[in-house]
């Protein structure tokens, strides 16, 4: 372990910071579809107080796996990837700040607690951006964080989790969401639900994106139980977490409720099937 | 574990561990106090705000020609615990009981334990007469 320490990125000046201008260029890219959403900055200020700093606390844990499995740079121990997560939480933070003063959503004369709050919002899909960069822009050459990955199943399942919580959170925000559900049938939910788990199965194991799984030798019902229909859970899980946490499900009937989860899923399930690819 | 980097070894320390960046650790503190104090502002504000209704008041602050007409700008602080969405808030300008001019405008949010700004135009000069304010109403972000 000595040895490839050494090797880390975080031990040198220059490779860091070049990391870290990466991963700002990062959060500026994946943030930018939710800086630029009204709802974002609404609930920055009238969410529940206590809801939202959960939901920072949740973002550290999963900048953490990130981290461990993607990162903007490679990492060779846990307190190198707990220095990544704090860094791209950095980031996140500040570019958040910058690009909302200069949008002129974030002014000096406004409450401090409105302010923080705005920031910190989006602060999460910027810091997730910023993780995500080195992926994206960076150069690939992680086959051993590969095998690291596909050799862990509970690895495979936080991916995809990582994943239903990046597409999932571009989209809960808006109002459509709920509107959406209003519209739709039943019949509408159960023919989403179908349609998002065989998407889900279907880019992950069909299609030939990059990083597509092999089924390997398991069998077609072996593979569905465990990856996709555990990952259309770990989806809808997570749909509902973000719902409950922009305050979209208030005094909805557990019909709309679990119909706007199944519509949230959509995003999600497919943020799941496509973590490979993103992360 | 192949490939070991040539630079890396000149960021070895002398007794061969390689120590952190100094930019890593700034970066990460950075990091730890930004996170601390988003979750700390959030908690505290959760905890000292209440969950109560929005008490919205409203006050005029200064009257100035407009064009031909005059404007009210006026001034909204909400104290309760809660954001009011859609909040409106009516002007008149009185003679006694009677309503002159009535002005309304809507605010889209008055989130709690903050101030929106706004204003109401009126025909007649409402340094003249007495201006009533009132908040009509709200609904729940």
């Amino acid at each position: 372990m000595d040895i490839t320490r050494q090797r880390s990125f975080l031990h040198d000046e220059a490779q860091f910071a070049r990391a870290l201008a990466r991963a700002a260029a990062g959060a500026i890219i994946f943030a930018l579809p939710l800086l630029m959403t009204m709802e974002m900055w609404e609930l920055g200020f009238y969410m529940d107080r206590f809801r939202l700093a959960l939901f920072i606390l949740v973002t550290l844990p999963v900048l953490f796996g990130l981290s461990y499995f993607a990162g903007f740079e490679e990492t060779f121990c846990w307190q190198d990837d707990l220095i990544d997560a704090l860094s791209a939480f950095a980031v996140g933070f500040l570019m958040s700040a910058a690009l909302l003063t200069v949008f002129a959503i974030v002014r000096l004369d406004q409450p401090l607690p409105e302010i923080i709050g705005k920031i910190a919002l989006q602060s999460v899909p910027a810091s997730i951006g910023a993780m995500l960069a080195r992926k994206q822009l960076g150069q690939q050459d992680d086959a051993d964080r590969e095998r690291r990955i596909r050799s862990s199943y509970p690895g495979e399942l936080f991916l995809m989790g990582a994943g239903a919580l990046f597409v999932g959170f571009n989209v809960a925000p808006t109002e459509e969401m709920i509107l959406i559900s209003y519209k739709m049938s039943p019949w509408h939910a159960v023919a989403l639900a179908v349609l998002s788990l065989g998407l889900l199965h279907i880019f992950v194991y069909t299609v030939g994106f990059a990083g597509q799984e092999s089924a390997g030798d398991d069998g077609f019902l072996s593979v569905f139980l465990r990856f996709s229909v555990a990952g259309y859970g770990i989806a809808l899980l997570i749909s509902l977490y973000l719902l409950w946490t922009f305050e979209r499900i208030a005094g909805l009937s557990m019909m709309e409720l679990v119909t706007a989860t199944v519509v949230l899923g959509f995003p999600s399930a497919l943020g799941a099937a496509t973590a490979r690819l993103i992360v | 574990m192949a490939d070991i980097r040539e630079n890396d070894i000149a960021s070895r320390d002398e007794d061969g561990s390689a120590s952190v960046s100094r930019l890593a650790w700034i970066s990460s503190g950075l990091g730890l106090l930004l996170f601390l104090g988003s979750v700390g502002v959030l908690g505290y504000e959760g905890i000292t705000r209440g969950n109560g209704p929005p008490v919205i008041t409203a006050v005029v602050e200064e009257v100035v020609p407009a064009g031909p007409r005059w404007l009210a700008h006026i001034r909204l602080t909400n104290d309760g615990g809660k954001t009011g969405a859609k909040v409106q808030v009516e002007g008149q300008l009185m003679a006694g009981d009677e309503a002159l001019e009535t002005s309304v405008a809507e605010f889209d949010y008055v989130p709690a334990g903050s101030e929106q700004k706004g204003g109401l135009f009126f025909d007649r000069d409402p340094r003249a007469h007495a201006l009533r304010l009132r908040v009509l109403g709200y609904v729940e972000p």
